[in-house]
């Protein structure tokens, strides 16, 4: 995608929207390639390949605001897109805060794009695929189902222009690769899945992430129900991301000024055990969605948002930034450009403790270590309420014992995160989140 | 637009490298939605997004590419790149493509472009002015309306061309209530392949007031207990368990890859007697209503499972090839984006005989299920869990007092052969699917069913 060429359309779009009748307007243009690659059983299943481009145009007409998109660029379109645009603005609510970003000078200089992820033959991407399904396989003979071994890249350019002189662009890649696969003995079918994300096409290691995924699956062959009972619960750093997406929602400033957030009111408060501290980092080095700015051109920062258990501030975007008379931390997301710019977290972790994972589970004595968590989406981020199925190993004086699957585990979020007894130095991400594993004091566990 | 010869071209090119099927399918889907929170409009956002996605099936390997440029120019290039796939070196192929018509009567009296964006704004206004006048501890209202124009153009190397026009509207209402420290939420939402008429019979008031009303009774609640216990799930509480328990276990792709505990299974026994599953995409004017699915081929009513025994499978093209079959019109996708997947579409357990009120009223102890929300199963386990919104204990054949944030979890081939009543009535109830990434519009129901024991995930008392 030409950048100069997308900058100045994106440019002359907000100059014609101002002329169609907007005071405020911003443009912002994404087009990327995507790779997919399924293989399975030794072959390709699968292959997926993308050239894809869209653009979303919000105005603001008397402080109303209006948007719109499209993914035809030929001028009739984009000046339909216009129109729709100021005629949708037309029909909204007022509102002082709506504000786009001003304009920036420049903006940090971030190693997000390897140009080797787009340049390396689609062969050896193929080859890694396939070498992931290799290891698991040589891992342990019970891994029998490979669902699907995959990788994945992409790579892109977003452009964004504003009526407040505000112009950026950047380009970026990604690449990732993660495996699907079932172990099974004696009629007993168990999954296994591992997933790595990368910046750079050299670190990704389909060794580690065959491996990984078979050992998953392998751990759970013979997994049992347990009774009902209280015990202490460790969660896999997996699991613990799980969790993380729960409490993202709460700590948007968009959610609190709505009064649908658990922290709500809680600024300066202890929200969570001393061990605990959530960072939100926008411009972390490797991290998959660091970037130069945001969803509407404001340029991204690191937050410490949970320090020490203590609730430091709230993430915002222009508008939620605006309204509270403080500065944007660079948290304006977009699904796509189907979307306007809401406030959403970029890379997003708990932050690593200082003991090892070794350490962390010597003390448990009778305890459930999870490593699944099922129907997550079905935790309530408003009331912090959450009920799920989980599976795991069985953990007594410190070892790991059995499998065990198909109980449930409810409780709170704010309870939860009070409830932290001990935090692990092993840093994990899953592509945008991450968090190292945790003990949490007891919880009910409902068996059968 | 693209003329039939330029789509036959298209193909043409996809099958320059052999290959044993090809096919472009175009789409055009126009959007709009509004969203309402803080007593206020937010959002209205409406746009067009154009683009077309090109396949080739070489044996059972699947090339697939999409792109935004449906020029004749941007396809040709997008089917130079599928037609790789194929082993052969080039060669020349010729198809004759012939217009299939499906007549269906679609009875969309309100199309959504008809109506003013005002009308759309005036409906999530209602919803809010409701569910607030219900009760002051409601505290926060959100409104969702969303409709989509989705104009299909489906085209593949067996001659075929199909178009068809899906047209859909939905409105969302999630109530916040809170008193103390308790925060409680409320949730309601309705969606058909209908116009704005959906609205008539759906009356965005009354929605809300249920919203609420659940809100503000969630405060009162007490946590679930833990632990296994008989559960009774009303037909108003919608079909989440049959589409965890067993609808995506029956999905072909996946049975074939014996990632199913219901692989192999067909013409046994993995039901109780009382239970018969249909998956039907003839319902009119239901959410996962299909006149042709996204490869071409007719909706249809297929009986998955009959008085216990399974009969057969959801299939997609590609997995109807691999038995030498045909597809049951389950090849869905989100979008041009995405290649089709066997999904289903209104999936729903027969009605029975028993009455309901009976059903509670045999139940000793329990848990009653009003409302389901959300769900996720793992088909190789064939373990899966939903959501409970709304709860109560029964005691003594009687509903008492309701209980919060409960999830329920089982075996899906364990519960289905443990059903012990199905009741005469039919309750239907809309989501959002997910499966590979991709999301389908779907309604589920069941009758008022008695599952003897599954286990509820709550709280224990200490």
């Amino acid at each position: 995608m030409d950048l100069n060429k997308y900058q100045s359309l994106a440019e002359n779009l907000v100059e014609k929207s101002k002329k169609l009748g907007s005071q405020e307007a911003e443009v912002y243009i994404i087009g990327s390639r995507d790779l997919t690659i399924e293989v399975s059983n030794g072959q390709i299943e699968t292959m997926k390949s993308a050239e894809t481009y869209g653009v979303g145009i919000r105005v603001m007409v008397d402080k109303k605001m209006g948007y719109s998109f499209t993914s035809d660029f030929s001028e009739d379109a984009l000046n339909e897109c216009i129109n729709q645009s100021i005629q949708n603005a037309s029909k909204n609510t007022p509102e002082e805060a709506n504000a786009l970003p001003e304009k920036r000078e420049n903006y940090a200089n971030l190693d997000i794009y390897d140009s080797s992820i787009s340049q390396t033959p689609v062969e050896e991407k193929i080859e890694i695929a396939l070498d992931i399904e290799r290891y698991a396989r040589k891992y342990d003979p019970r891994v029998k189902i490979i669902e699907n071994c995959t990788y994945q890249d992409s790579e892109y350019s977003t452009i964004i222009a504003n009526s407040n002189g505000l112009s950026g662009s950047y380009k970026g890649a990604y690449c990732g690769a993660y495996a699907f696969l079932v172990a099974e003995e004696n009629g007993d079918n168990q999954t296994g899945f591992d997933v790595q994300y990368s910046l750079k096409f050299n670190a990704i290691d389909p060794k580690k992430i065959g491996e990984q995924a078979a050992e998953k699956a392998v751990r759970m062959l013979g997994a049992k129900n347990i009774g009902t009972q209280k015990a202490t619960i460790v969660f896999e750093p997996y699991v613990a991301t799980n969790f993380l997406g729960i409490i993202a929602p709460a700590l948007s400033a968009e959610a609190v000024q709505k009064g649908k957030s658990l922290f709500a009111k809680k600024l300066g408060q202890d929200v969570a055990a001393p061990q605990i501290s959530i960072i939100d980092d926008g411009q972390m080095p490797g991290g998959i969605l660091s970037a130069p700015f945001d969803g509407e051109g404001a340029p991204t920062q690191k937050t410490s948002v949970i320090e020490k258990g203590k609730l430091k501030t709230f993430l915002h975007n222009k508008y939620t930034a605006t309204k509270d008379g403080v500065s944007s931390t660079g948290n304006a997301t977009r699904v796509s450009f189907k979307s306007t710019p809401e406030v959403g977290t970029t890379n997003f972790y708990i932050d690593k403790g200082d003991i090892s994972r070794e350490e962390l589970l010597k003390d448990v004595k009778k305890g459930f270590y999870i490593t699944e968590v099922m129907g997550m989406h079905t935790a309530n981020p408003i009331s912090g309420d959450f009920s799920v199925g989980a599976s795991g190993i069985w953990i007594e004086n410190g070892e790991f014992t059995t499998p065990v699957r198909g109980v449930a585990i409810a409780g709170n979020i704010s309870e939860l995160l009070k409830s932290v007894e001990a935090v692990a130095s092993d840093l994990t991400f899953f592509v945008g989140k991450g968090a190292p594993t945790l003990r949490i004091a007891k919880m009910t566990i409902s068996g059968s | 637009m693209l003329n039939e010869r330029d789509l036959r071209e298209v193909l043409e090119v996809a099958l320059s490298h052999g290959g044993d099927f090809a096919e472009i399918f175009i789409e055009k889907k126009r959007n709009t939605g509004i969203s309402l929170e803080a007593d206020r409009i937010e959002r209205i956002v409406s746009g067009v997004d154009v683009g077309a996605g090109i396949r080739v099936l070489v044996g059972e390997n699947t090339s697939y590419a999409y792109t935004n440029d449906i020029s004749k120019e941007g396809l040709k290039k997008v089917a130079a790149i599928v037609a790789k796939a194929g082993k052969e070196s080039k060669k020349d192929v010729t198809i004759n493509l012939k217009q299939i018509k499906y007549t269906t009567d679609l009875d969309i009296v309100k199309m959504p472009d008809s109506v003013s964006i005002d009308d759309k704004v005036e409906l999530v206004k209602r919803a809010n002015a409701a569910a607030r006048k219900f009760d002051k501890r409601i505290v926060q209202v959100t409104a969702g309306y969303g409709d989509a124009v989705q104009e299909v153009i489906i085209v593949n190397s067996l001659g075929e061309l199909v178009q068809d026009t899906r047209i859909r509207s939905r409105l969302l209402i999630n109530s916040v209530a809170s008193a103390g420290d308790v925060i409680q939420t409320g949730y309601e939402a309705v969606g058909g392949f209908a116009g704005f008429e959906l609205f008539d019979n759906n009356v965005p008031e009354e929605m809300a007031e249920k919203a609420a009303r659940r809100a503000v009774l969630m405060l009162e609640a007490k946590p679930a207990p833990a632990g296994k216990m008989p559960v009774v799930m009303a037909a108003e509480a919608g079909g989440t368990m049959v589409h965890e328990a067993c609808g995506h276990g029956l999905e072909a792709d996946l049975v074939q890859k014996n990632l199913s505990v219901y692989a192999g299974k067909i013409g046994q026994k993995v039901a109780s007697d009382i239970v018969t599953v249909i998956d039907d995409a003839t319902l009119k004017n239901k959410y996962g209503f299909l006149a042709i699915d996204d490869e071409g081929v007719p909706g249809q009513k297929t009986v998955l499972i009959e008085n216990g025994i399974l009969k057969d499978y959801m299939y997609d093209r590609l997995a109807a090839m691999k038995e030498n079959r045909e597809s049951t019109g389950n090849g869905r996708r989100e979008s041009y984006q995405d290649r089709p997947i066997p999904r289903m579409t209104n999936t729903y357990i027969a009605p029975g005989k028993s009455d309901p009120k009976d059903i509670i009223r045999s139940t000793e102890r329990g848990l009653f299920v009003k409302k389901m929300g959300g769900g996720q199963v793992n088909t190789t386990t064939g373990e899966f869990v939903f959501d409970v919104a709304e709860g109560y204990l029964i005691k003594d054949g009687e509903i008492k007092e309701p209980v919060r944030g409960a999830t329920l979890t089982g075996n899906g081939p364990e519960v289905l052969q443990k059903i012990d009543m199905v009741g005469n009535d039919l309750g239907f109830a809309i989501g959002t699917c997910g499966k590979d990434g991709q999301g389908a519009p779907v309604s589920d129901a069941q009758p008022t069913i008695r599952i003897p024991e599954l286990i509820v995930g709550g709280i224990l008392n200490d």
